[in-house]
């Protein structure tokens, strides 16, 4: 009999093994583990939940499908979250295509700075920056954020180079100092 | 209020994630491990379409053709010839090798005698 996938905790490359085995569970549980930061990266991305839920499960989808090429040793959450960034890329450059708008460099014009002056909660008031930040400085922020201290890994999900990353993420931060300091 | 690198790390990780719809789990099970496996793959539509035309086209020219069962005989005949299937000498080989092949086939070398040379 196969063992329970609940017990102690299991590393993501024995979840994609059980998963090319057959066992759909182990799926789930992958799905359990970073719906939440895929969801949270297509929101941040999208600005439009509807669409973020969308994205979300076509990342999903993709990575279901393409599990068997999965490169053993890499990251699962490095690779999931590449395949929902260039997703949301691509809607977001249908939405350009029929709007004409430029939304890569597009701040959220909802959170303006009387906006944030209303918001009095600190989380509330971050979010509210960073979403007033220009794309390629909220995504490398919105990775910085789940992803931790890995340049590496967000240089890989952007398709961008270290340096560039950090001076995005050096600017993000610098941004986000002056608006979240007034 | 005077935010430093420290603080703004501090806050990034503070920060909580969005909440997803109370549903996604759902659906993305339900288009990926409980998704019903489809009754015939694209490529095995192509290749029956493939297979039906092929066929379509040999009847329809068997059809058309003047003299088509003599000539496919003909033809069958010739390259019969060309291989040397009619010759007896052929044959007569041909029937040596299977039976050799089947006799081999037949025989079974004893486990003892197997590990000995394995050991040896």
């Amino acid at each position: 009999m196969e063992p329970p996938l609940a017990a102690p905790v299991v590393d993501d490359q024995a979840l994609i093994a059980a998963t090319l085995a057959g066992r759909g569970e182990a799926f789930g549980e992958l799905v359990t583990r970073y719906e939440r930061a895929v969801y949270h990266l297509a929101v941040r991305t999208l600005h439009d939940r509807t669409e973020a839920e969308d994205a979300t499960q076509e990342a999903f989808l993709k990575a279901y499908r393409a599990l068997a090429s999965f490169r053993p040793g890499a990251k699962f959450s490095t690779w999931i979250f590449t395949i929902c960034y260039r997703g949301c890329c691509d809607r977001l450059a249908r939405r350009k295509r029929f709007s004409g708008d430029e939304l890569p460099d597009r701040a959220d014009p909802a959170a303006g700075p009387e906006l944030l002056a209303e918001r009095s909660d600190e989380a509330a008031r971050l979010r509210a920056a960073i979403d007033a930040l220009p794309e390629k400085y909220r995504a490398v922020i919105t990775l910085y954020h789940l992803q931790g201290k890995q340049y590496e890994e967000i240089a890989t999900v952007l398709n961008l180079p270290l340096g560039t990353v950090k001076t995005h993420l050096f600017r993000a931060k610098e941004q986000l100092r002056k608006v979240l300091s007034v | 209020m005077s935010y430093h690198d420290d603080d703004l790390d501090r806050a990034l990780a503070a920060l909580p994630l969005e909440e997803p719809p109370a549903g996604l789990h759902a659906r993305i099970m339900a288009a990926t491990v409980h998704r019903p496996a489809p009754l015939v793959r694209s490529w095995e539509v192509w290749l029956v379409g493939t297979l039906v035309a092929v066929a379509a086209w040999l009847v329809w020219t068997f059809l058309t053709t003047p003299h088509a069962v003599e000539r496919v005989l003909a033809t069958l005949s010739s390259a019969t010839d060309a291989v040397g299937a009619g010759s007896e000498w052929t044959m007569l080989w041909l029937a040596v090798g299977i039976s050799a092949a089947w006799w081999l086939s037949q025989l079974s070398v004893p486990r003892t005698a197997r590990r000995d040379i394995r050991v040896r």
